[in-house]
């Protein structure tokens, strides 16, 4: 069996731009994902009960769906339920999004139901409102040590987003596979799409367990 | 009642009359009256699950009572919760395991409630912190986190975090109970010296010298009630109820 390289390097712009667009997926699913799942975790705990079991509800059903078929489901029923025409990439944005929303919402119920309650009071006792106390007293605590949780839902979903794949988004794992489909150069484009995942994804891990040191609280 | 007490009775800051708190069949307090005026030291002492500690969090509110009423300068503990937070911003609290918060530092610490809840510039608020951190003795450890302090340190910087807020009226939670005793003394000094300034103060405490030396008046709970109340000289002296007698037996007292 022999190899040729020389289609990864025929390819090098086109994989550069997929790139692109994978870690501008995976920021964007963050940047929705974790004030929506900080929202989502403080309405489960602190909110009027019925609402409360409303975004149990919505944490339940993403939290145990197969990724790939939230997918499918935002391709075929969004357009419908909406009437928007969405373009693939909002598409497998939006399915993402909630995903990875009810996966933060439980990670950041857990932070917040962490700190003792006498942080709640103490801020309490100087006249704070709830909403006070929760933005400058138990969120950043909260945030600080699931710091490592996000970090690895940050890497999952870095290497999860390849699953929109399946809906035409031009992310890498998509045009990895149609580079492969019409050169016919199959271990050549997995390996890759393997070296460039990792060679992005180490990275990040060591990045966010960086962070994770240096912030660190210790009571 | 003691002549000095009658003198102050013009102006009280706390009145609680019939107080009573359940928590299931458990009745934590069981209708308790009792008076603390401007300028005074009121000691609560008694046995563990007394009540003491209840009463201290239901003067603040942080628990709801079930009956009877307490009166703060005169208005009875507004229900609705921004009128709660006003009478809330002139008491303050001082808790038995300090509750700093430990992601900011002594000075960010004590700067806290007048920047989010007074509103104050950031220039205004870090002054008065500064200010407060050095009436506690502790100007040099304005930049040290909680974690790097000893608990009498993070206590003295608690009672600054409260008196940032300018209040009425100190509500202290066993401040000393959870401290090594070489800290303690550093803690109660720190109060004493509040005391002596003429700041009303409701302490529940195990610290009988404490309350014989500072207090004003003294206060002696068992199973929610106020079975004796008078002051120090009294209490500690010529105690004139059985269980007043067990309880300060059982601690040693008179040694």
């Amino acid at each position: 069996m022999t190899f040729d390289w020389s289609v990864v390097a025929d390819h090098r712009a086109a994989l550069v731009a997929a790139t692109g667009t994978t870690i501008l997926l995976t920021i964007a699913t963050m940047a929705i994902a974790v004030p929506c799942g900080i929202v989502v975790a403080a309405v489960r705990l602190y909110a009027w009960p019925p609402l409360r079991a409303i975004a149990a509800a919505y944490v339940e059903l993403f939290r145990n769906l197969p990724l790939i078929l939230v997918v499918y489901w935002a391709f075929y029923v969004l357009p419908i339920a909406t009437g928007l025409g969405l373009s693939p990439f909002a598409t497998g944005l939006a399915a993402l999004a909630l995903n990875v929303t009810a996966y933060n919402a439980e990670t950041f119920r857990a932070g917040l139901g962490s700190i003792r309650r006498g942080q709640l009071e103490a801020a309490m006792a100087l006249g704070m409102s709830r909403r006070q106390a929760l933005r400058r007293v138990i969120l950043p605590q909260a945030v600080r040590r699931i710091l490592p949780v996000l970090a690895s839902t940050w890497v999952s979903l870095f290497k999860d987003t390849s699953l929109v794949s399946v809906i035409a988004v031009g992310e890498l794992a998509y045009v990895a596979m149609q580079i492969r489909a019409q050169t016919f150069r199959v271990l050549e484009m997995l390996t890759a799409m393997a070296v460039i995942y990792w060679l992005l994804g180490y990275p990040q891990a060591k990045l966010v367990d960086w962070i994770q040191r240096r912030y660190a609280v210790t009571e | 009642m003691s002549s000095e007490r009658a003198a102050a009775a013009a102006a009280k800051i706390l009145r609680y009359r019939g107080v009573t708190k359940r928590y299931g069949d458990f009745a934590a307090l069981n209708g308790v009256d009792l008076d603390v005026h401007a300028g005074e030291v009121v000691c609560l002492i008694g046995p563990s699950g007394s009540g003491k500690s209840t009463l201290l969090r239901c003067t603040n509110a942080l628990e709801a009572i079930d009956g009877g009423e307490i009166e703060f300068e005169g208005s009875a503990l507004p229900r609705e919760e921004a009128a709660l937070r006003a009478v809330r911003r002139r008491m303050g609290m001082v808790f038995q395991s300090f509750e700093l918060f430990p992601h900011l530092t002594a000075l960010e610490n004590v700067a806290e409630g007048p920047r989010t809840v007074l509103r104050a510039v950031r220039e205004e608020a870090q002054r008065r912190a500064h200010a407060m951190l050095a009436k506690v003795g502790l100007s040099d450890k304005s930049a040290s986190y909680p974690s790097a302090l000893s608990g009498g340190q993070q206590q003295r910087v608690a009672i600054a975090r409260a008196l940032a807020m300018e209040p009425d009226v100190m509500l202290f939670d066993e401040p000393t109970s959870a401290l090594d005793p070489e800290t303690i003394g550093e803690v109660l000094s720190v109060m004493k010296a509040l005391a002596d300034e003429g700041m009303t103060m409701v302490v529940v405490t195990h610290e009988m010298s404490f309350a014989r030396r500072v207090g004003d008046w003294v206060a002696v709970f068992d199973a929610g009630r106020i079975v004796e109340q008078g002051p120090p000289k009294q209490i500690f002296e010529a105690p004139t109820t059985e269980r007043t007698r067990d309880f300060l037996s059982h601690l040693g007292w008179p040694a």
